[in-house]
């Protein structure tokens, strides 16, 4: 991992502020998703949310992912996505 | 082999804080969730081409990163734990005041859940995935899925000495305080 190509630190905060636009888009979509999903489940099974949406588990259940997903993701990801598309659409070196 | 195109890597980044979470949630480790995380990356980059526009990246990427996990866990020589069979070792919690439940208490109750009660219960109840995705991403069927999230959250409970919702409400001793502290 020693040569690899820098990413100038601006446009690395700059990528990280896109990460999290497109991951709230990304949950968001895939909240109401399952939210329909739950539903349909729940018509066909006869049981709620087994979580129970105001539970202190499920609560806590978020709050402890939430603090993960928010966590800043270092330059490394988007670093090895750049060299991985500088390597496409060449033939793969194996 | 096909260019990948700008929107799949556009999607890649987009998804790790996710898969950086969903790792770390399997591994309790955040340098063997960061490793785990690159190796998925790596891998979805490969086989990009098997994966159909229009369905759910995020699930497709999880499926990579969870069989990745498993197959490191193999690897180690460690048995994939059976939850079936297990007992866990009490953590000793003591009882939340004001029904301020601790974060750091529920991290360290997570972390005694078997690996497959706990991934069950972080795809549903964290990540946001549908029981039937969830199964999908496990390789299980969705009555499986179910029953690890119930037990995990029974687990948990236990482990949090947490035994109904009511608890979590203001009890008579703080109710007393405020009322008599009533300026």
């Amino acid at each position: 991992m020693g040569n690899q190509t820098r990413v100038p630190l601006a446009l690395g905060f700059a990528v990280e502020e896109r990460f999290r636009v497109l991951e709230t888009r990304a949950s968001m979509k895939a909240m109401s998703k399952k939210r329909m999903a739950d539903a349909a489940s729940r018509h066909r099974n006869g049981d709620g949310n087994p979580l129970g949406a105001n539970s202190e588990i499920a609560r806590k259940l978020k709050q402890y992912y939430d603090e993960l997903v928010s966590d800043r993701v270092p330059d490394r990801f988007a670093q090895l996505l750049s060299q991985l598309e500088q390597t496409e659409p060449a033939q793969k070196k194996d | 082999m096909a260019a990948v195109s700008q929107s799949f890597k556009t999607e890649l980044l987009g998804a790790i804080p996710s898969l950086r979470a969903f790792a770390v949630s399997l591994t309790q480790n955040a340098d063997r969730a960061d490793d785990l995380v690159q190796e998925t990356l790596v891998k979805a980059w490969d086989k990009h081409e098997s994966f159909q526009p229009g369905t759910n990246l995020k699930a497709w990427l999880f499926t990579i990163l969870r069989n990745e996990f498993y197959s490191q866990m193999r690897k180690r020589g460690r048995e994939v734990q059976d939850s079936d069979g297990i007992m866990t070792a009490r953590l000793a919690v003591h009882p939340a005041q004001h029904g301020q439940l601790d974060l750091k208490d529920f991290r360290g109750a997570l972390e005694q859940l078997p690996e497959d009660q706990r991934e069950a219960i972080i795809l549903i109840g964290a990540s946001g995935f549908s029981y039937e995705e969830a199964a999908e991403i496990c390789g299980c069927a969705v009555g499986t899925i179910k029953s690890r999230v119930s037990r995990a959250r029974t687990r948990l409970q236990e482990i949090l000495k947490i035994s109904g919702e009511d608890e979590f409400g203001p009890d008579a001793i703080s109710a007393q305080v405020t009322g008599s502290n009533a300026a």
